[in-house]
């Protein structure tokens, strides 16, 4: 039993990360209709220049998360005014198809920069043991669930109460009509990549830091596209929710079926989500009128 | 005298081209590139065996994609799936090389087939996700697979005598590559012509329309699906005679990305296209590090010690770069020049 409770526990931990980056998938793809294919790329990215900036400042914990956010939000808002805003008016295709050269070149250029090699992300206090009723977690996975779900309750306030939410909403729900009540797509869409961005990097940030920092963070993007799918990419809120989900399958399929089962398992729940609902669990169901 | 451009018979109406002057220049190009291994060293064979099967698989993608308008991000998985069949066929089944490059090509297309399925309810990026998915779960059944599928370290593959052409020799096999790309050509331009490309165009330019035009979704998307991967299969076996081994790693997810950066730079929806991407995209980092060797120094030390960093570099920034200034890509721009030359010195 205490045995499943772990695989559970881990599981939530490695969720969250996956939660994150999925909300990061459905900001972008909720503001301006496109997949970021460059989102765990940019975590990715975000985690290494943090990791640098925290070692030669040499930043305490919560420092260093915050950075991370700035970091990958500026690195979203670099991105989205010199690839992606003259991409603006695009067919989708191309528009995904640019991220995805983006996530080459990012991938690359940090291998390029910081070698191959993996590093240790070390945080003060980060990796003491708690007990959390029988069981050991560290400070940093107890802290990544917590941003997850600070995450998703700052996300429902900023698109239910705030003027900005509202606007990206409304800029998703149909762009032309927004952009006649004076909606800036432009700042909708940067908006949106920047928080993407910022997500991704504290993703990234928290994954090196719990699981260490290799240039095969990245993956974390091809992993966390269940969450996205499952939630529904239009579903941000769904989207963090179905990270935890595929966090404990994954954990607990891998816990007691073989071990390549693991790898796939979330690619495989999804191709079942998707021949019953092909608009995920929590996204809308597109309606299309001749 | 001739007067216009008038069919005078049925024969007429079916011949791919009738102009003498693209007859002349494809038997020079076909000239030259059976003669090139008399002249050429073996290091430029090699690499021109290299876009050889990358055009095939090229083609592939460029029927599901380019005409068809699917998006796959799992073009990799239909790649090893020929790899593993032929392997597979020829080594554990104790095939003739011949059916076995057959099965490289049935197999995936079974397995394009049961991709296929979900395309018919999924749209746009849920479908590359998909894609992505299977490609996962063909890798991770190969992994599973035990000593059938060779698990984590592959299967040797010697060249093998097909037709009784000795494979074995590296000019042998370049030839052989001509025959397979120049098939592969015949059969994807000779598609696009027929009422199955157009019909397979009318889907990606709007399906709608296209279903209310009596065309059946069901039917050419899957079909798209299976030519797509049966093209792909065989230019996965082909790579892994030239590479004399199949194995996951073989395989990386990146040449799924490779795949739609050669038809992106190539220009989407036309056969020259995936031509020209191919060999742009396969000469493009060989030609990049001769420059940078030239230029000599500190760049040419950083060519050699991350290539595989500088190589992935240059594909995505490409990509980049043909999306963003010219997203007819290096066939729009071998329109231009074409048109340059017939009209001058006029400009239209």
């Amino acid at each position: 039993m205490s045995y499943f409770i772990e695989l559970i526990v881990s599981g939530l931990v490695i969720g969250a990360v996956y939660g994150l980056v999925a909300m990061g998938f459905a900001v972008i793809y909720k503001a301006t209709g496109i997949v970021n294919f460059a989102q765990g790329e940019m975590g990715m990215l975000a985690a290494y220049t943090s990791w640098s900036i925290a070692t030669t400042l040499g930043t305490g914990a919560v420092l260093t998360v915050l950075i991370a956010v700035v970091v990958g939000a500026i690195l979203g808002l670099i991105c989205e005014r010199l690839i992606m805003r003259p991409m603006l008016g695009e067919p989708v295709l191309s528009v995904v198809l640019v991220t995805v050269g983006l996530a080459v070149v990012l991938r690359s250029l940090v291998t390029l920069v910081w070698g191959a090699s993996p590093q240790k992300f070390a945080v003060a206090g980060a990796d003491a043991i708690v007990n959390l009723g029988g069981i050991g977690m560290r400070v940093s996975q107890i802290a990544v669930v917590g941003v997850l779900l600070l995450a998703l309750a700052g996300f429902w306030f900023f698109l239910s109460r705030s003027r900005f939410g509202v606007a990206m909403r409304a800029v998703a729900a149909d762009e032309k009509t927004a952009r006649l009540m004076g909606v800036s797509t432009a700042r909708v869409q940067s908006v949106a990549w920047a928080a993407a961005s910022g997500l991704a990097g504290l993703a990234g940030a928290f994954f090196a830091v719990i699981y260490g920092l290799a240039p095969t963070i990245f993956e974390l993007g091809l992993k966390a596209f269940p969450a996205t799918v499952l939630g529904g990419f239009d579903a941000i809120l769904g989207s963090g929710v179905s990270g935890l989900v595929i966090g404990v399958l994954e954990n607990l399929v891998g816990g007691y079926l073989p071990s390549t089962l693991k790898e796939i398992a979330g690619f495989v729940l999804i191709l079942v989500v998707l021949m019953v609902r092909p608009f995920g669990l929590f996204g809308e169901k597109r309606i299309e009128r001749v | 005298m001739r007067s216009g451009f008038f069919k005078q018979k049925y024969s007429d109406l079916v011949v791919l081209t009738d102009s003498p002057a693209v007859k002349i220049w494809v038997a020079l190009l076909l000239a030259a590139l059976l003669g090139a291994p008399f002249v050429m060293s073996s290091y430029v064979l090699s690499l021109m065996t290299v876009i050889l099967f990358t055009t095939v698989g090229a083609l592939g993608l460029m029927v599901l994609t380019g005409f068809t308008g699917l998006i796959s991000l799992g073009h990799v998985g239909f790649l090893m799936l020929g790899g593993y069949a032929y392997a597979i066929g020829v080594t554990r089944l104790g095939l003739p090389p011949e059916l076995a490059l057959l099965m490289s090509a049935i197999v995936p297309a079974a397995f394009g087939l049961i991709v296929g399925i979900p395309s018919l309810r999924l749209h746009g990026l849920y479908l590359a996700i998909t894609t992505l998915a299977f490609a996962h779960i063909v890798s991770a059944g190969i992994l599973a697979g035990g000593k059938f599928t060779g698990a984590g370290s592959g299967i040797m593959v010697e060249r093998p005598v097909i037709f009784g052409l000795n494979l074995s020799s590296d000019r042998a096999f370049y030839w052989f590559c001509v025959a397979m790309c120049v098939l592969a050509v015949l059969v994807v331009l000779n598609l696009r012509r027929s009422y199955v490309g157009r019909a397979l165009v009318a889907i990606r330019d709007n399906d709608i329309a296209a279903r209310t035009m009596g065309i059946s979704l069901v039917r050419y998307k899957l079909l798209a699906f299976l030519v797509s991967a049966a093209l792909t299969g065989v230019a996965g076996a082909l790579m892994g005679m030239y590479m004399s081994i199949v194995s996951v790693e073989g395989y990386p997810f990146l040449l799924s990305i490779e795949a739609l950066a050669v038809i992106i730079v190539g220009g989407i929806g036309s056969v020259l296209g995936a031509v020209l991407g191919a060999v742009f995209i396969v000469s493009m980092p060989e030609v990049f590090s001769a420059l940078m060797a030239g230029l000599g120094g500190r760049l040419a030390e950083v060519m050699t010690t991350s290539a595989h960093e500088v190589k992935t570099i240059l594909y995505g920034l490409a990509i980049i770069a043909f999306l963003r200034f010219d997203p007819r890509g290096l066939r729009g721009i071998w329109h231009d020049l074409r048109h340059a030359w017939v009209f001058w010195p006029l400009r239209y």
